[in-house]
This record gives C-alpha cells, structure tokens and sequence, in this order.
C-alpha cells in the first residue's frame, strides 16, 4: 500500500494496518477483524504499548472514517 | 418420544450465565460451560438438571462436527502455505514439544497405548479460541510476536487433520497389525479424496450448496457437512475429520464468506451443548484420581510452551517478552482436548481420560489468561543468552515491530543529497533512501526508477533509512518497519554480568 501505510495479514483474525505518522512517538493501527470489527489502536506515547484501544463496529468505523475524510456534512 | 426440554433449556441457560460472569473475570467461555455440565450433571451431588446426558448425545455431535467444519471453513490455506520457513520452524517446535511432552506423560500415567496418543493430542493442540480472544482482550493485536502466534495456532490447525487422521484406526478396534494398517490405509485415502474434492471439485460443491437465500444455504450447508462426517464415521475416519474436510472444501467456494457468517451462530450454540454433555458426564469423584496426573501435565505443559516460545523468539529476533508471551498465549487448552477426550470415551479407552481432561482443561483455562497477562514478570527473569549471546535485551518491554537484521545497520547518517544514479540518467526522483549496510543512496519506491530498493535486491542489504523528517527504517528481508531497537550489542570488553 501507498506510503507508509504497512499491511500485515493476522491469520485467523484479520488485517492489521500500520499507519506511520511520520514521528517516531506516534503512530496508529487500525486491526480489521473478518467479522468487520475493527480494532483502533493509538500510540501516542512513543512506547510500544498502546496508549488507546478503541473497538468500532463496521458502522462506528464508517462514521469516524467520514469525519476523518471530511466526507460527512452537517445538515 | 420424550424430550428432556427442560433440562436442555436450564443447562443451556445457566452455561450462558456463568459463561457471561467468567468473562468479567477474564476467563474463557469453553471451561465455563464444562463447569455447568459438571456441576448439573448425575455424577456430581446437588441438583440433577439432565439425568440422562446421552438424550442429548445427538446435539452435542452437532456441536463437534460444526466446530471442526466452522474451523476448516476458515482455514486461511493460502496464508499457511504462504508463510515463510521460520515459521514453520517455530510451529513445529511448538507441536513437536508439546506432542512429545503429552505423549512421554501418557506412556509414564501406564493407561495404555491407545490412551498415550490421545492424551499426546489433548496436551499438544491449544485452543486457538482461547489464545485468539486473549490476544484481542490483552489489545496484543499489534504486537510484534502476534502473527506467529497466530501462525503457529493455524499451523496446529492444520497438523490437527493428520493428526485425526492417525489416531481414528488406531481408536477402532482393529485386531492385527495388518488390520491396523489397512484401517490407517482407508483413513488416509479418505482423506486424499476429499483433499481433490477440495482442489478440483469446489465449483461442484458450490453449486449444490450455493443457494441465494441464506435461510437455504444454511440448510444445505448444514445437510452436507453432516452427512459427510456421518459417512467418515461409516468409513471409520471419524466424524470429526469429515467435518474439517468438508470445511476445506466450502472454504474454497464462492459462498465462503456467507457459509462463515451463516454457521458462526449455530457453531457457537451446539459447541457449548457438546462442553456441557461432556460436563455431564463427568463424575467429580473420579477428580480425585486424576488430581496428580492433570496437576503433572500443567506443569509439562507450561515447560514445553516456555521452550517454544524461546525457540521461536530465537527464530524472529524477539527479546524475553516476546519469548514469553508467544509462550503463554498459546498455553490455552479447550476445545480440541476435550473433543479428543470424547472420541477416546467413544471409543471405549480408558474413562479416566474424561476426567484427567477436564481437570487439565479447567486448570489451565484459569491459569493461562493470569499469565499470559503478567508474562512481564517472567520476562524480567529470563537470562539474555536463552536468546542471543552477547546481546542485551530490554527484556519485558513490548515491542511493536521487530527485525533480526539489526545487527547489520553500520551507517545512519550521510551528507549525500542526491540519487547518483539517477543524475547519471537525469532523471528525477521523490524522496531518497540510505543503505544503513554501505552508505549508498538510493530514490525510493514512488520514484521512477526504485534505485533503493534495486541496491538492496542485488546486495542483500537489508535495512534502508528514510532520508525524511520521519527518519522510519525498512527491513526488506523481515518486511517490516525498523522502530525501536529490540535490544543493543553489549560494548566490547563489557564483563557479561
């Protein structure tokens, strides 16, 4: 995948998605389960523990996903 | 006909219920409905909620035969066969060990031969739901160790299927050696057929099953799977490898995915009827007997897992915290033990079998998540030559990302501004990249012309250095991002204290 995206396969689980934020003390990866959870973990404090993990719904993931992308609108 | 549905319904009901409480606790649901089953059941004082377990002896047979299909119909095939040699190396230590463990215990316990093999299989395979959900609950997900533990539980997966292939003739009651070999003969043909059915035939199986209505598709699913693990039973290969075969094959077709989703419920359903018959029909009496024996195996257990998790942290570059939690995750037994605890009963071995099980399947069911948890504390105390002479480890601090190349990184840092190539060809370039085994530098993978990752092919360099504000590093042999470093060389003449 594009730049600085890294994709690993996690047998029996899913995909995970290493998301490099281009410094060394933070970064995200988002876990997608087969069965459509994902699993959002956050990495703010440069150790390898994450710092948040938060589980979403194939429906919450979309929501967060059109806020981050700016496709979601008020009306 | 009588029907028992009171009973069924309370057993169920109540199985839910402490499934429900154990998991506020952090236990796994498997040993929570053996415990119902047990504690309901006609061998345990109290209330008898079902008095007669083998009422529900077709149910739970439903409950094993999907378990195993459900497990073959996601088996990820291409994924294993794809996966690299040092995992292989690392499963095979993981089953070697354990296998090897179970099967010593079980010649020295003096049950017999037949029972020594069983009980090599119920302490070698882990439960992979177990050691799945500890990792999702533990938010391991992202760690470095996770995809071979996930590697290795897919690989035991696979082993399984030969594994029930030997040990089916070897549970009926053959009278001679040829006999014997005969019977391993036709099981192992067996499943030679379904192996091409699944190859060749999957289009066929698709379009039998492959209706477009979920409500049919369940049906014929659930016609087809069982009556192939009934004709494996007819065959004598057991039901329990026609199940897992028939879900290779599924696995394979357009309706996969909706097979998954379709049977996931009905899986989770009838396997916790099977954990709670197999509760019933234990005697808590016979605990007593077996008490030393399933407090024997735990410990053989953890020692072989301890050792194969070393072995596979030697194998990818892990310090001591990656050792130990590949080690204590996979250290879950539930489904698989207690399936092969039944096809030994079934098969009229030794009943202690039944018991020994349940104690060893309760034990470590409450054991493994505790440790799994706290594996840093292990960690601390695990000496750095069990995993690289003359390195340092930072030993219970997780780690992200790993490399095994990090040894080889000489340079990081370089005055060179331009791709060199490139300005021969005159050519342009994005970002550029530094060779940290030789210095060179190269354009990256979104230039034209890749000089990078070109150098590293025809070199065999492994580590390359952004040359950006983010300064990230890339591992072209272990195909991952370099972060923190697993560890450092000790200086020279450093004392090894």
């Amino acid at each position: 995948m594009g730049k600085g995206v890294h994709v690993q396969e996690l047998p029996g689980i899913g995909k995970r998605y290493d998301i490099d934020l281009g410094r060394p003390d933070q970064r995200i990866s988002v876990v997608v389960r087969s069965g459509g959870i994902r699993d959002l973990y956050v990495f703010a404090s440069g150790s390898a523990d994450p710092t948040a993990v938060i589980e979403l719904t194939e429906e919450q993931a979309r929501k967060v996903g059109a806020v981050l992308a700016q496709t979601f609108f008020e009306s | 006909m009588h029907v028992d549905l009171v009973g069924l319904g309370a057993v169920v009901l109540l199985a839910g219920l402490i499934a429900r409480l154990g998991r506020r606790v952090g236990l796994p649901s498997i040993p929570c409905y053996m415990v119902v089953g047990i504690l309901f059941g006609p061998g345990t004082p109290g209330p008898v909620l079902v008095e007669h377990p083998e009422d529900l002896a077709v149910l739970a047979a439903l409950g094993l035969v999907l378990l195993l299909f459900h497990l073959g119909v996601e088996f990820p095939v291409e994924q294993v066969l794809g996966s690299g040699r040092r995992l292989f190396i690392a499963a095979a230590a993981y089953i070697g060990l354990n296998i090897t463990a179970g099967l010593l215990l079980g010649l020295a316990l003096g049950w017999g031969t037949s029972e020594a093999l069983v009980i090599a299989g119920a302490l070698g395979i882990s439960s992979s739901a177990i050691a799945t959900k500890l990792l999702i609950e533990l938010h391991r997900l992202t760690n470095a160790e996770t995809p071979v533990v996930l590697g290795i539980i897919v690989i035991e997966d696979l082993f399984l299927a030969f594994y029930l292939a030997l040990l089916a003739p070897v549970l009926s009651e053959s009278e001679s050696p040829l006999e014997l070999a005969r019977d391993i003969a036709i099981s192992f043909g067996f499943l030679i057929v379904l192996f091409i059915v699944a190859r060749y035939g999957a289009r066929a199986v698709g379009w039998l099953v492959g209706s477009r209505e979920d409500e049919l598709l369940a049906v014929l699913v659930i016609g087809l799977v069982v009556l192939v693990a009934g004709l494996s039973e007819e065959v004598g290969v057991s039901d329990a490898i026609g199940a897992l075969l028939i879900g290779l094959v599924v696995s394979r077709t357009a309706v996969r995915e909706r097979v998954e989703r379709i049977v996931m419920p009905l899986r989770d359903v009838f396997a916790a009827v099977f954990f709670v018959v197999f509760g019933l029909s234990i005697d808590i009496g016979d605990f007593g007997r077996v008490a030393l024996p399933a407090l024997i195996a735990v410990f053989i257990t953890l020692v072989a897992n301890l050792a194969a998790g070393v072995i596979a942290a030697r194998l990818f570059g892990f310090n001591q915290r990656g050792a130990t939690n590949i080690g204590l995750t996979i250290l879950g037994r539930g489904e698989f033990s207690l399936i092969l605890a039944t096809l030994a009963i079934a098969a009229g071995l030794d009943r202690r079998i039944g018991p020994f099980v349940a104690l060893y399947v309760l034990i470590l069911a409450v054991v493994s998540p505790l440790l799994a948890a706290n594996s840093q504390h292990l960690a601390r105390r695990m000496p750095d030559w069990l995993l690289r002479r003359g390195w340092h480890y930072v030993r219970d601090e997780t780690i992200s990302t790993s490399c095994t190349h990090l040894d080889q990184m000489r340079i990081t840092e370089t005055g060179v501004d331009v791709c060199a190539e490139c300005v021969e060809l005159g050519d342009e370039w994005v970002e550029l990249r530094l060779c940290t085994s030789c210095g060179a530098v190269g354009c990256c993978d979104d230039s034209p012309n890749r000089h990078a990752t070109a150098h590293a092919r025809q070199t065999g360099h492994p580590i390359i250095e952004a040359l950006t504000a983010g300064r990230w590093r890339y591992c072209y042999h272990d195909e991952v991002l370099v972060r923190a470093p697993i560890g450092r060389e000790r200086p020279a003449g450093a004392s090894p204290a």
